[in-house]
C-alpha cells in the first residue's frame, strides 16, 4: 500500500488532464485506511500540502484540494489560503477549506476577502456563509454596502445562511438596493424562521416588518406575509 | 391559468381592451378559438404559462409533455447548447403557430420574467438545487427532474425554499407511483402483514473524470454547463446526457451526480420507500457490510423498518413482510389529476395543493442515495440524525454534506 501510495503522490507532479486518475487512486484508498491511525493521516496529510507548494498542473492540485477536503486539518491552511487568489484555484481552495472544521479557516477565509477580485470575493463570500463563520458576520455586513450588487447581494445570502440573531440584526439594519433588496429579503426571512422556530417570535416578527418595508418583490411579499402570519400563532 | 391574480387581469383586460379598440376602428373583432379555449383547452389567460430549463434528453421529454398539455401556455426555453435550444425554440413556436418563444442561453433571464408561472428543469444534477432555489425566490412553481439535488445540505435548503415562498415544487421520478403498483398495493393492502424491509439494486457510484481537453462547439456555453462544479476542459463525453453510469456521459462523474447510486437509485428508492411508506422519513443508521468482499448497506429507519441496497441474495425490490400477521390497510396515495406526474404537477399549481412527488418527499429518497454513497466512499458506517441533518460522531462523514461551489454561484 505504502509503495502505491508513494507513486501516487509522485504521480501529482506530473498530473494533468487526460491522465487515468487510477493512477492517483491509492489517495483515495489511503484516506479510508489512514482513518483510525493519527500518524499516518497526518504523514498523507503533509505529503499532500507539499504538493500544493510546487509547479504541480492545475489538475494535480485539485486533485489534492478533494483529498484535503476530507483529512485536511489546520495544518492544511497556510497552504491553502494563498490559493485563494489565484484566479485557477480559489474555487478548488474553498472546496478544501469550507468543509475542514477548524477556526483558522474562517480567519484566512476573512483575511483573504479584500485581497481577491470581485468573482472571487463572492465565492469566499459564499464559503463564510456555508460555514456559519460567526465571525465573519461584522465583514459580511460591510460588504453589505458594497457598490458591486452582486457582492452585496451574496454578503446578504451569507449571512442568511449564518442565521444567528447577529446575523439577522446585521440584515434588519442593512439599507436594500435595487439589486440587492430581494437577497436581503430572501435572508431575512432565512434568520426570521431560525428565530421562529428558537421561539423568539419577537425578532422574527421584527425582520418580516423590515422585508415588508422594503418594497420588495411579489414573491418575497407574500413570504415575508406569511411569516407574519405564522409570528401570530 | 395564472396563480398570479395581477397577471390574470393583466391578460383578460388586454384581451378586452384589444377587442373594444378594434370594434371603435370598425374593424370586425375576430378573436381566434385557440384565444378563447377551445374543447378541453382553457383560453390562454387561464393556462399556466411555462417555460423549460435544461432541454436536453429528460428536458426534452419533459418539455413535450407539457407543451401538449393543453393547461399549459409555453413561452420560454433555455439551454446552454446553441443548437439544442434553436431545435427547442423552433418545437414550441410550430406548436404555438407563431415564433413568439423567447430562448435563453441564462435560466436567470428566463426567471426574472414576470409572465411565466412555472418552470421544469432537466439540467444535469449538480445544477439542480441552485435552479430549484432561483426559481422559488422568484415566485415560479417548479418541476425538476430527479434526482433534485447533489448535496445533503442541499436538500435542506431547496425544501426551506419551496416553503418560504409558498411554491408548488415537485420532484420528477413518474416510476416511483407508476412502475410499482404491483408491489405497492399488497404493502398498503396489509397483505403482506406488517413489513419488515425492502432490498434495492442499483449502481453503481460516480467516479472522478479526468477526460483530456477537446475543442468545445462554438455553440455551446461551457462556463454556464459548468455552473458551480469545479472547472475542468471541455470534452464531449464528460457533458454528454445518455443515460449510461460506466464513463462517456456526466451521469458517470461526480461532480456531477451520484452516478447510478442517484440516477436509477432515485427510482428505485423512491419506489421503495413508498411501497414500505417511509417516505416521508429518513434513515437514522446507515449499516456497511461485508459478505466476502461484496459490499452492502443497511438503512435502517427511526420505526425499525429496514432498506438495505445491493444486499446478497435479494433482488430488487424485494420485500420481506410477516405473512399470516394482520394490518390495517392504508389509502395509497395517487396523482392529482389524471395523465401521469407531470398532470399532477399542473393540477396541484391550480390548486395549490402538495403534489405526489412533493419536494421533500423526494429529497427524502435522494438522501438514501447519497447518505448510501458517504458510507460507501468512507467504507464505514454512519448513524444520520435527521433533525440536525448531520451525522453523529463523525465530523469526517460531515465533510460530505456539502462541497463548495464554484463562484458566483451560491444556493
Amino acid at each position: 500500500m505504502s509503495e502505491q501510495l508513494d507513486k501516487a503522490i509522485e504521480a501529482l507532479k506530473t498530473y494533468d488532464w487526460g491522465i487515468d486518475p487510477n493512477v492517483i487512486r491509492p489517495i483515495d484508498e489511503a484516506i479510508i485506511t489512514t482513518h483510525a491511525d493519527a500518524a499516518a493521516r497526518k504523514d498523507l496529510e503533509t505529503r499532500l500540502i507539499a504538493v500544493l507548494k510546487t509547479e504541480a498542473p492545475q489538475a494535480a492540485k485539485g486533485a489534492v484540494c478533494r483529498a484535503l477536503k476530507t483529512i485536511g486539518t489546520a495544518a492544511a491552511v497556510p497552504a491553502l489560503a494563498p490559493l485563494l487568489a489565484d484566479e485557477k484555484l480559489s474555487h478548488m481552495a474553498r472546496f478544501a477549506l469550507e468543509r475542514i472544521p477548524a477556526p483558522d479557516v474562517g480567519q484566512a477565509l476573512c483575511n483573504a476577502l479584500p485581497k481577491v477580485a470581485a468573482k472571487l470575493k463572492i465565492g469566499i463570500i459564499t464559503s463564510l456563509g456555508a460555514r456559519r463563520e460567526a465571525t465573519a458576520v461584522a465583514p459580511l455586513q460591510a460588504l453589505l454596502a458594497d457598490s458591486d450588487p452582486a457582492i452585496a447581494a451574496a454578503a446578504a445570502h451569507a449571512l442568511g445562511d449564518i442565521r444567528s440573531l447577529e446575523a439577522a440584526k446585521a440584515l434588519v439594519v442593512a439599507k436594500p438596493g435595487a439589486g440587492t433588496k430581494d437577497a436581503i429579503a430572501d435572508a431575512s426571512m432565512a434568520c426570521a424562521e431560525t428565530l421562529l422556530t428558537a421561539g423568539n417570535k419577537g425578532a422574527a416578527k421584527a425582520t418580516y416588518e423590515k422585508v415588508l418595508a422594503s418594497t420588495p418583490s411579489k414573491a418575497a411579499k407574500d413570504a415575508a406575509t406569511r411569516g407574519l402570519q405564522a409570528c401570530a400563532k | 391559468m395564472n396563480p398570479n391574480p395581477e397577471h390574470q387581469s393583466t391578460r383578460r383586460d388586454f384581451l378586452k381592451t384589444t377587442g373594444a379598440a378594434a370594434a371603435a376602428l370598425g374593424f370586425p373583432t375576430i378573436i381566434p378559438a385557440s384565444a378563447l379555449g377551445q374543447g378541453d383547452k382553457p383560453a390562454p389567460s387561464n393556462r399556466i404559462v411555462m417555460g423549460g430549463i435544461g432541454l436536453g434528453n429528460m428536458g426534452s421529454g419533459d418539455l413535450g409533455n407539457f407543451l401538449n398539455n393543453p393547461l399549459v401556455q409555453y413561452v420560454a426555453v433555455c439551454e446552454v447548447r446553441g443548437n439544442v435550444l434553436n431545435e427547442r425554440k423552433n418545437q414550441v413556436d410550430g406548436k404555438n403557430g407563431n415564433k413568439d418563444c423567447k430562448a435563453y442561453v441564462d435560466f436567470r433571464e428566463l426567471l426574472a420574467r414576470e409572465d411565466i408561472d412555472a418552470v421544469h428543469i432537466a439540467t444535469p444534477d449538480h445544477w439542480h438545487a441552485i435552479q430549484i432555489i432561483e426559481a422559488c425566490r422568484a415566485g415560479k412553481d417548479v418541476f425538476c427532474q430527479k434526482p433534485e439535488t447533489r448535496t445533503l445540505r442541499e436538500g435542506k435548503l431547496v425544501v426551506e425554499a419551496a416553503r418560504r415562498y409558498g411554491r408548488v415544487v415537485s420532484g420528477g421520478s413518474q416510476r416511483v407511483l407508476e412502475d410499482y403498483r404491483k408491489l405497492v398495493n399488497p404493502c398498503w393492502s396489509g397483505e403482506l402483514g406488517p413489513i419488515k424491509s425492502i432490498n434495492v439494486a442499483v449502481g453503481p457510484l460516480s467516479q472522478q473524470c479526468n477526460l483530456p481537453p477537446e475543442n468545445c462547439p462554438a455553440d455551446m456555453n461551457w462556463e454556464m454547463w459548468l455552473g458551480p462544479a469545479p472547472w475542468a476542459p471541455y470534452n464531449s463525453k464528460r457533458c454528454d446526457g445518455n443515460f449510461g453510469t460506466g464513463g462517456g456521459s456526466w451521469r458517470s462523474y461526480s461532480d456531477y451526480s451520484g452516478g447510478g447510486m442517484t440516477d436509477w437509485g432515485a427510482h428505485h428508492f423512491g419506489g421503495a420507500t413508498f411501497a414500505v411508506d417511509v417516505r416521508e422519513l429518513q434513515p437514522a443508521e446507515v449499516t456497511l457490510n461485508d459478505e466476502g468482499g461484496k459490499k452492502w448497506i443497511s438503512f435502517k429507519y427511526p420505526n425499525g423498518i429496514e432498506l438495505t441496497h445491493n444486499r446478497p441474495g435479494r433482488g430488487n425490490m424485494q420485500v420481506e413482510g410477516t405473512p399470516g400477521e394482520k394490518r390495517e390497510a392504508k389509502k395509497i396515495p395517487e396523482y392529482a389529476a389524471k395523465g401521469g406526474i407531470g398532470a399532477d404537477f399542473l393540477e396541484c399549481v391550480k390548486t395549490r395543493g402538495k403534489p405526489f412527488r412533493d419536494i421533500e418527499l423526494a429529497v427524502n429518497t435522494v438522501v438514501v442515495c447519497h447518505l448510501g454513497i458517504i458510507a460507501y466512499t468512507l467504507g464505514r458506517s454512519l448513524k444520520w440524525d435527521a433533525a440536525k441533518q448531520q451525522f453523529t460522531g463523525d465530523d469526517e462523514a460531515n465533510r460530505f454534506i456539502d462541497q463548495a461551489r464554484r463562484e458566483p454561484w451560491q444556493l
